[in-house]
């Protein structure tokens, strides 16, 4: 089921192009980047180019996620941190990302610092807002309910509000992924010489672009991998055991 | 001897609506013995949720005093086990890991705490939904797993904040009957809110009804225990009982 849609776009497309005969230069075949993966796999580019950008990408959220959950935490319990905050938080979330991208060349250089500089940027920002939503739902009844258990602030913490949030901090680390993707693509198009948007970048200018086309397959067919593999099975553990979202 | 003790109690608060102070609760004394059960009556409005919550500690009051075995009552506490309406549960705890959770917080082992967990489960009938999440339990389960969480944490005063009106009929009465059994073998203090009045004089010793943030009367119930609806439906005594506080609380 999940893979029909994508087997039907490669369908189309391997119909299209040679009914058409459209200029390799413009659109490549089927067969074209079938053969330049079994190119760079042979050559190992492409695992360098994937092994590359997941970790910039790995690095960058871990380091946002661990960085954005205890403040949104903190907005959420304080409503005079999260009223101080917000108007930062709006200003700063149409910016995350790859608008940062000429600044932390400036301070990372070009290369791995400012490139997980940026995705951190992209999910820090949303990740901490879905936090304070998170802990800002979970009903005063529950909280209360711990509280005349004898729940204290540590316990209230490790307990009740990081699990309460967790639903919100899982959609937050899905969106901020996304973003943090994106920007990872753009910023390896600028700033390094290895990775996925940098092997997009550098066949343009070859016109390869079978390469190009193999590049983005590559790049979404890894996001499906990680919101299947990763995000979905940890969704499927916790929150939805627990009835906290419906299965779609 | 009495445990838990209300003197001149008093709630005012700003209603941002209104633009000024409203008067919840005016003034209301009352004292509970250990082992009592007290159900507390009046229409919406008359103060009884107002009170519970101060009592649990959750709103602090604006004048009077609560004494728990004669120590101010200030924030909420394991003293204070409350059942609430909504139930309240963890949804990312397993039935056993809500029941035992108060235990847990106290520092008692896991193996200790899961005996007792498992006690209270097979007094309230779940010992078969030890392992299972609360979304998978019908609501009278739910609050049946409520009720034995505030339990096995053996607080002073169990609270009951309308428990079971958002159950169903049959499963009400049935959680009743449950209620007095479980009150006679463990024999907790407990004061119960519900503006449902055979229910009040059904699981109490004695009915509190309030009016208007004061109390208006008190009535004993000395019907024999154990209690079941099959018998006291009939009951003259339930019967007279049920309709002199039906009257107070609709003159209220």
């Amino acid at each position: 089921m999940f893979v029909a849609p994508l087997l039907a776009l490669v369908a189309v497309w391997a119909v299209v192009v040679p009914l058409f005969d459209v200029n390799p230069r413009i659109f490549p075949s089927v067969a074209s980047v079938a053969n330049a993966a079994l190119d760079t796999i042979r050559d190992g580019s492409l695992f360098r180019h994937i092994g590359a950008s997941l970790l910039r990408v790995g690095l960058g959220t871990v380091i946002g996620v661990v960085t954005a959950v205890p403040l949104g935490i903190a907005m959420g319990v304080s409503p005079a941190i999260s009223s101080f905050l917000t108007p930062l938080f709006r200003f700063f979330s149409v910016l995350a990302g790859i608008a940062w991208i000429p600044i932390a060349t400036l301070w990372f250089g070009y290369g791995f610092g400012a490139i997980v500089f940026v995705i951190f940027n992209a999910v820090f920002f949303v990740v901490a807002y879905n936090t304070l939503l998170g802990v800002s739902t979970i009903p005063m009844t529950i909280r209360n309910a711990a509280a005349s258990l004898g729940a204290g602030r540590w316990v209230m913490l490790t307990e009740v509000l990081l699990p309460g949030a967790l639903p919100n901090i899982v959609t937050g680390v899905r969106t901020g992924l996304g973003f943090a993707w994106r920007g990872l693509i753009a910023a390896e198009m600028i700033a390094t010489n290895v990775g996925l948007g940098y092997m997009l970048f550098v066949a343009r200018d070859f016109y390869r672009t079978e390469v190009i086309v193999l590049g983005m397959i590559v790049i979404g067919l890894l996001w499906l991998l990680i919101d299947r593999l990763l995000l979905v099975p940890l969704e499927r553990a916790t929150i939805e055991r627990w009835g906290l979202v419906r299965r779609t | 001897m009495k445990t838990l003790s209300l003197k001149n109690l008093q709630k005012t608060y700003f209603d941002p609506y209104a633009g000024s102070q409203v008067t919840a609760v005016h003034d209301v004394s009352l004292d509970v013995e250990q082992g009592e059960f007290v159900s507390v009556v009046g229409p919406s409005g008359c103060g009884k949720t107002t009170i519970l919550n101060m009592i649990a500690g959750f709103i602090p009051y604006s004048g009077g005093e609560i004494l728990l075995d004669g120590i101010a009552v200030n924030g909420p506490g394991p003293d204070r086990g409350v059942v609430f309406q909504s139930f309240a549960l963890f949804p990312w705890k397993t039935v056993l890991d809500n029941v035992s959770f108060g235990p847990k917080i106290r520092g008692v082992p896991k193996a200790e705490r899961d005996r007792i967990a498992r006690e209270y489960l097979e007094l309230a009938g779940l010992s078969h939904a030890a392992d299972r999440y609360p979304n998978e339990l019908s609501g009278g389960m739910q609050q049946r797993v409520g009720v034995v969480r505030a339990l096995a944490n053996n607080p002073a005063v169990l609270l009951m904040d309308e428990p079971f009106a958002s159950v169903d009929a049959q499963t009400r009465m049935t959680l009743q009957e449950e209620l007095t059994r479980i009150w006679q073998q463990r024999k907790p203090t407990v004061i119960f809110i519900t503006h449902d009045v055979p229910e009040a004089v059904f699981l109490a010793n004695r009915v509190v009804v309030l009016s208007k943030g004061r109390v208006l009367d008190q009535i004993k119930v000395d019907l024999p225990r154990p209690r079941v609806w099959d018998d006291l439906m009939q009951d003259e005594t339930f019967k007279r009982l049920s309709s002199q506080v039906l009257q107070m609380v609709r003159s209220a």
